[in-house]
Order: structure tokens, then C-alpha cells, then sequence
């Protein structure tokens, strides 16, 4: 199973993530905090803003429209690394990929 | 006209008229059966197929590749061709341009600067409700900020916006099969049409309004020009009556478990997944349909080419297979992942300000009722929506 790596502060956790999931959901479903997630894994809230850090991340897909559109409503600054983790699908090629949660997400 | 029938017809199906009034008043029944039937079920009386399984539901609307929109969303052939287009029945990039134009006033940040607003306007009211001791829920109250705010906000003339709640219904009414309902309903359609077309253009729109807006992005070449009616009714459509059926149900929901009130009361950071769960258990939007572009296999269930498939958020909601005890009011749940706005790329455009609406109204109904008692109510007979069109309830302070 692919392993994904959360900053949340100071604390750090990897979990196993399912294939066909999300970034996301993978927090949400591991109790990992930071990650509201309001409007579901739909790009339409801004509050589960993740910075890409490290690992394969030349294999997540592209922003999308409805993405971008989201990105410039986050809380916490947009960067250059900056993702919705909704729309980060898990896929075996993501293995090892390492994300810091946004601060702020409301 | 109906739908037409797929040629073969694999996989479980069922004679069960959904779209019966007694069906529609109480359809949880119907869709366990339907749920329990299999993972997608074949509707005879309809000639379409039925998803009501949560797992069944979300596939289906996030996978647009097979489930395309441009061919309606509809349950008949007329009404997907009235509304074909706009951004609901759209795909790909086509539906990327005219959403980034419809979301523009929808983000979190474009409706920063609206809340402060939203807030003291349901304060406001619910002062002036709760000083009578009683009001419907419907009129008085769940009424009050869509039609105030928000079709201020949208920005279409004066004339004809009295006229928006009968169209906003009468509208999805339509989107029903081709029953007596949706029958009779498509007169007022006509009307609807008539005026996106000739009223809700430039000059006659409130300057800066969201309506407005979509003429500027045609003008600026984002959009056709000739899209400009049907997008329209992406506004017209369910601004309105979507969050006056979910600010009834939630009434109604409070009135029958006061424990899950109290709840709220004592902690107002319970609002939001107050308000997920009253989506979960009583969506809105009971359903919408998707066509099927190629064969497809769903937990074992074949999927043919060219047939229609309908999916049931109110029946996906409601999954024992998802949800432990679903059918229970649980305002500590906080189902963020519920599908009473849809999911994937046509997930509703304006969860945010509905949410907005809500939260300010259930926010202040929390500071100032500690008790509803409903005194009488009288639920819509609607092909798609589900709500109440009456809802008077005494209130204790």
C-alpha cells in the first residue's frame, strides 16, 4: 500500500492510503488533524489546503479549473506548493509522497 | 415522449412507481427496497435504471467520462433538450468555462464580505419571529433570506422576481418523468424561459449583479453568447428553493428531536455538522439522472449503452452500507460526505452560500428558541424536491 506522510504542526504521521481514495479522505479516515474537508472532496470549500513537501508529486495530476478557483480562497497563504488534497488521488505511484497541512483551513 | 428502453436488460428489476404521490411523501421505503435490490436497479415503470446505493451514486457522478451531463440530467427527453447547455447539463471544458463563470460569486472568498450581512439579517428575523410566538416555517422564515438576499444578489428585474419561487418549482417539477406533474408544469417553464430570455438581459439587470456578470463573460468571449438564457436558470433554478426546503426540513427535524437541539444550543460549533446531517437525512434535490455513454459494470450489474440511470441522493443518504443507522438524527455525525449537494464536477455551485444562509438562521434560532412544536404542516408533493410548502410552529423561548 502506498504511504503518505502528514505535517500537521509539529507532529508528523504516515499511514497507509488505499488506492481509489484521496489525500483527503486518507487524513480524514486516519484521524489525522488539520483537514476539515467542508464541502466533502468537492473543490468547492478551500479547507482541506495541503503543501506538497516532498516524494513523487511530479505524479499527481494537474490543477484543475475548479481547483485553481478554490486555491485563491485558502486561508492559510497559497504557494507555489500549495494542493487541495481532494483532489489528490492515491495511486501506487504516489508512494512515499509527503504533505504539510495548511495552518489555517477556516 | 419517454425514455426509450435499453434493448437487453440485465441485472435486478423493479415495478416500483417512485414517482407515485405516496412514494414521494414517504419514499424511504421504496428506496431501501431499491438499495437492497442491487447496486443499481432497473425502474419497468420508467424504463430507467435506478443508483441508490451510496457507493453506486458517488461512481456514477464522478465519473463523467461514462455518466456524461450534456445529454440532461433530466428524467424526460423534452426537458433535456430545454436546458441542454447550461452549466448542469455540460461536460469538460464547455462546462470548466460557464462554471468558472457561475462559481465566481460562490467561492468562500467572494462571500467573505457577505456574511457580516447574512448575520444580522437573520438576527433580525428571527427577533421578529420569535416575538409572535409562532410562524411557518416556510413563508415567514425559510423564505426570507433567499428571496431578500439572494435574488437581490442575482439581480434580475423587478418584474417577473415575484414570480421566481412558482418558476424555481415548477422548473424542477420538470425535471421529473413525464407524468402529470411534469405535465402540467411545463406551461410555467415556458414562462421562465421567456423571461431569461428577454428580461434577464443587459440594461434591464441590476449593474453589478451576478446575472449581469454572465453578459460581461459573454461579451469578454468566455462564453457563447447564445448560452446566456439557459445559464440563467443555473441561477434562477435552485437558488431559492433548495435552501427554503432544507431550512424546513430542519425546522421539522428539530421539532421531533429536541435532545438533538439541545445539542446544538449548547455548543453552536455543532451548527455546521447540524446542518450536513439535516442535508444527509432530508436532501433537497431527491434526485437527478445521468445518460450512459458506454457500456458499464457496476458491482456486477451491467450498465448498457445509451440507457439512463437515475441517482437517488435522498436513497444514497440514507445507505445502512455507508451509514451506521441511518435513518437517526445525529447532529454530532458531521457526514461531511453526504450527497445532498451532488458530487464530482457538478457538485451544487452554491453549497457555500447555502451553508452561509443556514448557519446565520439556525445560529440565531439557537440564541433565542429552545423549543419548536409543530402546529401544522403540509409537505410539497414535488417530483424531485422534498420539503414543505407549510410549516407553522409554536416556539418556546
Amino acid at each position: 500500500m502506498p504511504k503518505i506522510t502528514y505535517h500537521v504542526g509539529e507532529e508528523v504521521v504516515t499511514v497507509d492510503a488505499a488506492p481509489g481514495s484521496t489525500v483527503m479522505l486518507t487524513a480524514v479516515q486516519n484521524d489525522v488533524g488539520g483537514i476539515v474537508a467542508e464541502c466533502g472532496g468537492n473543490a468547492m470549500c478551500a479547507t482541506c489546503h495541503v503543501y506538497l513537501e516532498d516524494g513523487p508529486v511530479d505524479e499527481l495530476p494537474a490543477i484543475s479549473v475548479a481547483e485553481e478557483e478554490m486555491l485563491e480562497c485558502t486561508v492559510s497563504p497559497r504557494t507555489p506548493a500549495s494542493r487541495l488534497s481532494c483532489q489528490l488521488p492515491v495511486t501506487d505511484a504516489v508512494d512515499g509522497l509527503v504533505v504539510r497541512v495548511a495552518d489555517e483551513q477556516s | 415522449m419517454t425514455i426509450t428502453p435499453p434493448a437487453t436488460i440485465t441485472g435486478p428489476r423493479s415495478d416500483l412507481d417512485i414517482y407515485a404521490d405516496a412514494a414521494l411523501l414517504d419514499p424511504w421505503p421504496a428506496y431501501r427496497e431499491l438499495r437492497d435490490a442491487g447496486p443499481v436497479v432497473f425502474l419497468d415503470r420508467y424504463n430507467m435504471y435506478a443508483a441508490t446505493r451510496y457507493d453506486a451514486v458517488t461512481h456514477i457522478l464522478r465519473t463523467p467520462e461514462v455518466f456524461p451531463s450534456s445529454e440532461g440530467v433530466m428524467m424526460n427527453d423534452e426537458m433535456n433538450q430545454v436546458l441542454r447547455g447550461n452549466t448542469l447539463c455540460s461536460d469538460g471544458a464547455a462546462h470548466d468555462a460557464s462554471r468558472r463563470v457561475i462559481v465566481k460569486p460562490l467561492t468562500p472568498k467572494a462571500l467573505r464580505p457577505l456574511q457580516d450581512d447574512i448575520r444580522e439579517q437573520a438576527r433580525g428575523l428571527v427577533d421578529r419571529l420569535t416575538a409572535r410566538g409562532g410562524f411557518d416555517a416556510v413563508t415567514d422564515l425559510a423564505q426570507y433570506l433567499p428571496v431578500t438576499v439572494v435574488s437581490n444578489l442575482v439581480g434580475l428585474p423587478e418584474e417577473g422576481r415575484e414570480r421566481m419561487l412558482v418558476w424555481a418549482s415548477e422548473m424542477f417539477n420538470c425535471f421529473g418523468p413525464m407524468n402529470d406533474r411534469t405535465r402540467d408544469s411545463f406551461s410555467v417553464l415556458g414562462e421562465m424561459m421567456e423571461y431569461a430570455t428577454t428580461q434577464a438581459v443587459p440594461g434591464k439587470l441590476k449593474p453589478g449583479s451576478w446575472a449581469e456578470a454572465i453578459h460581461d463573460a459573454a461579451a469578454r468571449g468566455e462564453v457563447a453568447a447564445d448560452k446566456c438564457p439557459v445559464m440563467m436558470i443555473d441561477y434562477m433554478g435552485p437558488s431559492l428553493d433548495t435552501t427554503i426546503f432544507a431550512i424546513s426540513s430542519a425546522i421539522w427535524l428539530f421539532a421531533h428531536n429536541p435532545d438533538q437541539w439541545d445539542l446544538v444550543r449548547e455548543d453552536l460549533s455543532l451548527v455546521p455538522s447540524a446542518i450536513n446531517e439535516v442535508l444527509r437525512l432530508e436532501a433537497p434535490i431527491q434526485d437527478f439522472s445521468r445518460s450512459v455513454a458506454a457500456d458499464h459494470e457496476i458491482d456486477g450489474v451491467m450498465l448498457p449503452a445509451g440507457s439512463r440511470v437515475i441517482t437517488f441522493y435522498g436513497a444514497a443518504n440514507r445507505d445502512e452500507r455507508h451509514y451506521p443507522d441511518p435513518d437517526r438524527f445525529d447532529v454530532r455525525r458531521n457526514p461531511t460526505d453526504h450527497l445532498g449537494f451532488g458530487a464530482g464536477p457538478h457538485a451544487c455551485v452554491g453549497m457555500n452560500l447555502a451553508r452561509l444562509e443556514m448557519r446565520a438562521l439556525f445560529e440565531a434560532l439557537a440564541a433565542k428558541v429552545s423549543r419548536f412544536e409543530i402546529v401544522s404542516e403540509e409537505r410539497a408533493l414535488h417530483n424531485i424536491l422534498r420539503g414543505f410548502t407549510r410549516l407553522d410552529v409554536s416556539v418556546h423561548g
